[in-house]
């Protein structure tokens, strides 16, 4: 049918379906900056577009009823201000403001959040906070928590009412300060729509955090300050940055017939039919491809996890397997085709309970010949990994104990829901050669991983990572490449290949289950004599990540705390672990690798003996925690997937992190003040406060390694190639700053790519919170290269120039876009590269480095949350969450920040509402964003990120990891904060209404037995 | 699949297409549920787009507030007649995008028992207006006929209005994960000046239920634990449930003024 559509001021007549969504509509016409979040519901809103000025989700209309309304994108908003000969208005002050603010992290739902804004501001000039998180109600973020977002509107709408608003510049205040506020004329406590309290937060309208600084990085000109994200401009527009942003003639649509039971044989397959239907152009059966065992894990060679996947085979072992792949001119097609694949399955027992997976007589999942283990996995007991680590004599150190507490915790299976969902898009290029274009966080692991499978050379294969709507781990895994490719083989045609939502939760990974059996021995005084953790992990029907995530949880969790006096010096710590396989979609990479399902056991446990002895559960925990100077009492034991070596940890910022979160939350007039923890008015409530400690790690040494390449341009800019991939960290900007510093010019001179496996030094990715330092190290080292050709011109050019004494390199300083003699005479770097290009002794001013670490030196934390409780309901409200870090030196305050509210938002999930759950046949209950619950902005609880710096020696600017460690204190801190408010004691995460509500029951029983 | 579009200007119209007999012809309001069967080639439906229909208006009258079956949740919502409690229920209810979007009306034939606008709305008893037929429905009597057969349920017919009596006292409470999540359990009441009083619960199953309707309130916690005693899914126990159903009702009808105000 014809459809009119006026689309951003202009008439377009399309021909399309009576059900061709709006979505779909605008997408066709080159409307990339609508994105398709995957969701079945409308639930995310990465498609919003204005519809008479309202914001609406544009997949769930159809776009025969945006016939005779005005349509408007983020095409229409704003634009680059310079375009050569030809100047614009600019960015508009919405899309400026998100720039300046570090509002953009991944930048997928960037558009339809300034979209929404500008909404907002249209009808309402002076919104107050809850009317910002109202607009952004119908938008999914899961990089920012919404904060800077909320924060950038609310500057904007200052600005358009023509008040005075200060630039985000230089340093971050005083770095030891927040910067300043500015005034917006909103009121400081803002009340709901409806004038109650109930979703109240006191956002600070602050956007520095505050910093604790290190004499070292005042110097800085570069790092540490708050430059704007090198990507932003562009997706404050909505630019065709992402995978799916291209158009292909010929392009196929892939569709996967997933499988419906939990555990089968595939007796018959018979694709005759759906292969007839006119537009299907290939369906591939296990029939039709090689038959190769492989690792789907993203990570290093050789990968330290058993091979036993197959892009197809003829068993299936969850539901949501892959059974057959289709591809058909349409999406429609590709469904239907999907429904004619006949399929008899024989189905086999299942397994899904993790304790039941190594019982005698379970069912064997991996049965198969070509199963390559890695070293102690046994498929024939389900068993994907096997950990024993014992240091020191721990049951020596039980014995010394005056107590000794045991619990059993469990953790739940979550979601990483990155908003942007899975997708590549493969073809063959002009020389045959296999372009896989994808949404990963491992280009050349994906490169390295896929030859084989697909039958191809490496050098026959390039992988190219546009930007990623987020990945948080899910994207470390060579999840759904292969099915985009196998079929660009079959058929020579291009083909696109997106999950949807509900394959996200049925056929992707996600964090590990788990359930954990603490044993702790203490002195009477507090003092930590053993410490000892028994875990079963469930990786799923895979071992993807089941070795390593899994280390991990006793590697970092397990470390923290050592003991006092003597056992300071010989820690007592065992960490034993079985990975188990059951009928289950796989467990794998998921931000925090682990580790936040150790802390949730090991911060409740602190928390239990803390309460039993009296002891302050802050100086109990401090007393026991590693200091500086210390060996990391697993680095002699474990390390993932090379042989351990001895690591002293040389920074920790750990008491100073507890001094200032503790301040910033209010500890001591809340912790202990019955007086505070009732509520005027509403009897069932109690208010609680609680705290994590943390720490985790920096990388993987003698392991990963990250490259970089730079080069000098005419004009005196650079160029730096990275392989490491901005999943919307801030990676790509941070590297930039690091350069920048190095070669004393602007960031806006950086011009930054990250990365393609044909153009960009290799990198092993993005993970293991290693960008900044593995990657970044590599960055400074190709810096300092170049730096160094420049000061041997500049000298020459200088003393060429005359005017002084000769100068030699050593004695050039580069800085403000020159190389400066002591003297003052100088020379600009663009003289500098033009005279390299075009004139004396020619060269090329360019470098290359990478960087391995000997050593991951451990980012520390501590975590507060405040909770309020219905002691009748069980319902828990997060009020606040503060989390304090020592991430060594900040590079970027805005991007480092928006790390820590971000993964603090993330975590809150974990925390109370997030959890995957399945029916006694393998069946998942949940499929979409409406039943797996994640924050919303008017939800989210007031968020206060804090650094203390601390100055890691083992880098060039003395960084350490920032992106991972938030999403490990969150749960524990708000199950501490719960038992503060009510003495429930939640086991197991997250803590819905109900368990809560059956914690407290059980609780006033026991009180009622002792009494 | 959406296999026919039409955006007739007439109720008349809109009546005579609904009406047929193939293919399946399903009125369209916001299309947040109708547009996603795009892809689904089991299913063959044309939908008729109400939009230009007249059903977009609220109005006051007799007492009644007369609600457009097209009018939008966002819409009712903003609506200066519209009660504190049920324009909360609404914010609880989905996203300001898809508020902008669903209608009422379609969202009373889509809706299942986690719905916390249909569990405040059927607290005030309203009446569903269809095209052509003489007499109104109670929305519980809709809901327990709609059974499981939500699209189905509106088969040849069109929902034009829903009135709802204004001179009742509506408050709203519930429970869930996080404060914007599908409730566990949400209770709803309305009680009106003759002492009328009606409870319904949230939070499970197929729709929300009616648990009391009586001349006053009492026993409506009992009447609450007794509705929910067998309202067991994953989500939670019919235990928690039952006793939290109870719990709500007697906050809501206990402390009723300090209730409405934290609405």
């Amino acid at each position: 049918m014809k459809i009119l559509l006026l689309i951003n001021g202009n008439s377009l007549e399309i021909d399309a379906l009576p059900g061709t969504t709006l979505l779909d509509a605008l997408r066709h016409e080159g409307y990339f900056g609508v994105k398709f979040g995957g969701c079945q519901k409308g639930e995310c809103g990465a498609c919003t577009v204005l519809l008479d000025g309202k914001a609406v989700n544009s997949c769930s209309m159809l776009a025969a009823q945006a016939e005779g309304h005005a349509i408007s994108t983020i095409e229409a908003v704003g634009q680059h201000p310079d375009q050569g000969w030809k100047k614009t208005e600019g960015l508009s002050v919405l899309q400026q403001a998100f720039v300046d603010s570090g509002a953009v992290q991944c930048g997928y739902c960037t558009p339809a959040m300034i979209l929404a804004a500008q909404s907002l501001l249209a009808r309402e000039a002076n919104p107050t906070e809850q009317q910002v998180r109202e607009a952004f109600s119908g938008i999914l973020c899961r990089c920012t928590a919404y904060l800077k977002p909320i924060q950038a509107v609310l500057r904007a709408a200052a600005i358009l009412r023509g008040e005075y608003v200060p630039p985000i510049n230089g340093q971050a205040g005083e770095r030891s300060m927040p910067a300043p506020d500015w005034p917006t004329g909103a009121p400081e406590s803002p009340l709901n729509e409806d004038g109650s309290d109930t979703l109240m937060t006191q956002t600070s309208l602050r956007l520095m955090p505050k910093i604790v600084t290190t004499p070292q990085s005042s110097q800085l000109t570069t790092v540490g300050h708050p430059e704007r994200k090198v990507d932003a401009v562009k997706l404050v527009q909505g630019k065709p940055a992402f995978t799916d942003d291209v158009q292909m003639r010929g392009m196929l649509i892939a569709k996967v017939l997933h499988s419906p039971v939990a555990h089968a044989r595939i007796k018959r397959i018979d694709a005759s039919k759906a292969r007839a239907l006119p537009g299907v152009a290939a369906v591939l059966t296990w029939q039709d491809i090689p038959r190769v065992v492989y690792s789907t894990a993203g990570q290093s060679d050789p990968i330290p996890g058993p091979l036993d996947s197959f892009s197809l085979d003829h068993k299936v072992r969850f539901v949501g397997d892959r059974v057959a792949f289709v591809a058909a001119d349409t999406e429609a097609i590709a469904e239907q085709a999907l429904k004619l694949i006949e399929v008899e399955y024989e189905e086999l027992p299942r397994v899904i309970d993790p304790t039941q997976s190594m019982q005698p007589g379970a069912p064997v999942l991996h049965d198969e010949p070509e199963y390559v283990p890695f070293a102690d996995c046994d498929p024939q007991h389900n068993l994907a990994a096997r950990i024993r680590i014992d240091i020191g004599s721990v049951d020596h150190g039980f014995a010394e104990a005056d107590l000794i507490f045991e619990d059993d915790f469990e953790v739940p299976k979550v979601q990483q829901v990155h908003i942007e969902p899975h997708i590549a898009i493969t073809y063959w290029d002009e020389d045959d050669r296999l372009v896989i274009r994808t949404s990963t966080q491992v280009p050349f692991h994906a490169r390295r991983i896929l030859a084989p499978v697909l039958g191809l050379p490496i050098k026959r294969i390039r992988v190219i990572k546009p930007r990623i709507g987020g990945g948080f781990g899910g994207k470390q895994e060579v999840l759904m490449e292969d099915v985009a490719a196998h079929l660009t083989i079959a058929t020579r045609r291009p083909v696109r290949y997106e999950y949807t939502r509900e394959e996200e939760f049925i056929a992707a990974r996600a964090r590990h289950p788990m359930r954990i059996h603490m044993k702790t021995g203490v002195k009477r005084d507090g003092t930590i004599t053993a410490n000892e953790m028994i875990v079963l992990s469930d990786t799923g029907a895979y071992g993807c990540h089941a070795l390593t995530v899994t280390g991990n949880t006793g590697q970092k969790s397990m470390a923290l705390y050592v003991g006092d006096g003597a056992y300071r010096l010989s820690p007592n710590i065992r960490f034993y672990a079985d990975v188990v396989y059951t009928n289950t979609p796989p467990a794998g990479a998921y931000r925090g690798y682990g580790v936040p399902q150790g802390y949730w056991a090991v911060e409740r446990q602190m928390e239990k003996i803390a309460r039993e002895l009296h002891l302050d559960p802050i100086a109990f925990r401090l007393k026991n925690a590693v200091r500086a100077g210390e060996l990391h009492p697993f680095s002699t034991s474990w390390s993932e997937g090379r042989a351990p070596k001895p690591e002293i940890i040389h920074t920790v910022g750990l008491e100073e992190c507890v001094r200032q979160g503790r301040a910033a939350i209010g500890w001591d007039e809340k912790f202990g003040n019955s007086g505070w923890h009732t509520v005027n008015g509403k009897p069932a409530l109690r208010r609680g406060v609680g705290v994590a400690l943390m720490m985790q790690g920096t990388a993987i040494p003698y392991l990963d390694m990250g490259g970089a390449s730079l080069k000098m341009n005419d004009d005196g800019s650079f160029n730096l190639l990275v392989g490491a991939t901005d999943l919307g960290t801030g990676s790509d900007t941070v590297l930039a700053q690091m350069a920048a510093e190095v070669l004393g010019v602007p960031i806006e001179d950086m011009l930054v790519y990250s990365s393609d496996t044909d153009f960009t030094p290799f990198d092993k990715g993005a993970y293991a919170s290693s960008t900044t330092y593995i990657s970044g190290t590599a960055a400074v080292h190709a810096a300092q290269q170049v730096a160094e050709r420049i000061r041997l011109r500049a000298a020459r050019m200088l003393n060429d120039q005359g005017g002084g004494g000769n100068v030699t390199a050593e004695e050039i300083s580069l800085a403000g876009r020159k190389a400066i003699a002591p003297d003052g005479r100088s020379v600009t770097l663009a003289e500098v590269a033009h005279d390299a290009l075009h004139y004396t002794e020619q060269e090329q001013i360019m470098a290359v480095a990478s960087y391995v670490s000997p050593v991951a030196p451990p980012p520390f934390a501590a975590q507060f949350a405040e909770v309020t409780v219905d002691i009748e309901t069980g319902a828990v409200t997060v009020d606040k969450l503060v989390m304090a870090v020592d991430a060594g030196v900040i590079v970027n305050p805005l991007t480092a920040s928006g790390q820590i509210e971000g993964g603090m938002g993330q975590a809150l999930g974990y925390a109370v509402s997030e959890e995957m759950m399945y029916d006694a046949e393998g069946r998942a209950r949940e499929r979409d964003l409406v039943d797996y619950h994640i924050f919303r902005a008017p939800e989210m609880p007031e968020l206060q990120a804090l650094f203390v710096e601390t100055y890691e020696p083992s880098h060039p600017f003395g960084v350490k990891a920032v992106a991972e460690i938030p999403m490990d204190g969150v749960a524990p801190a708000v199950g501490n904060a719960i038992y503060d408010a009510c003495q429930a004691e939640i086991m197991v995460n997250p803590a819905t209404p109900e368990r809560v509500w059956r914690a407290i029951r059980k609780a006033a029983a026991d009180q009622e037995k002792t009494a | 699949m959406i296999v026919e579009y039409y955006r007739p200007e007439t109720l008349k119209q809109a009546s005579e297409l609904i009406a047929r007999a193939e293919p399946l012809t399903l009125p369209l309001a916001g299309g947040t549920t109708l547009s996603r069967q795009g892809q689904n080639p089991a299913v063959q439906v044309a939908v008729v787009d109400m939009q230009r229909l007249g059903l977009n208006e609220i109005r006051k009258e007799n007492g009644l507030l007369m609600i457009g079956a097209a009018v939008t949740l966002q819409h009712l919502a903003d609506h200066e007649l519209t009660p504190a409690a049920l324009a909360h229920s609404i914010r609880q209810e989905v996203g300001l995008n898809a508020r902008n979007q669903a209608s009422v009306g379609g969202m009373l034939v889509s809706c299942d028992g986690r719905s916390p606008f249909v569990t405040t709305l059927l607290a005030l008893d309203p009446r569903l207006v269809w095209y052509n037929e003489e007499e109104t429905q109670t929305l519980g009597d809709y809901l327990a006929l709609r059974g499981k057969a939500r699209l189905d349920s509106t088969r040849g017919r069109l929902m034009t209005e829903i009135r709802v009596l204004l001179n009742a006292k509506l408050r709203y409470e519930a429970v869930a994960r996080s404060p914007l999540d599908r409730p566990i359990v949400c209770a709803a009441s309305a009680q009106w000046p003759s002492g009328r009083s009606r409870l319904t619960l949230g939070g499970w199953g197929n729709a929300p239920i009616l648990a009391l309707d009586g001349p006053e309130a009492g026993g409506a916690a009992a009447a609450a634990r007794n509705a929910y005693i067998h309202a067991e899914d994953t989500w939670a126990s019919a235990e928690y449930r039952s006793a939290t159903a109870s719990r709500l009702a007697q906050r809501l009808f206990s402390n009723a003024e300090a209730q409405e105000e934290s609405l």
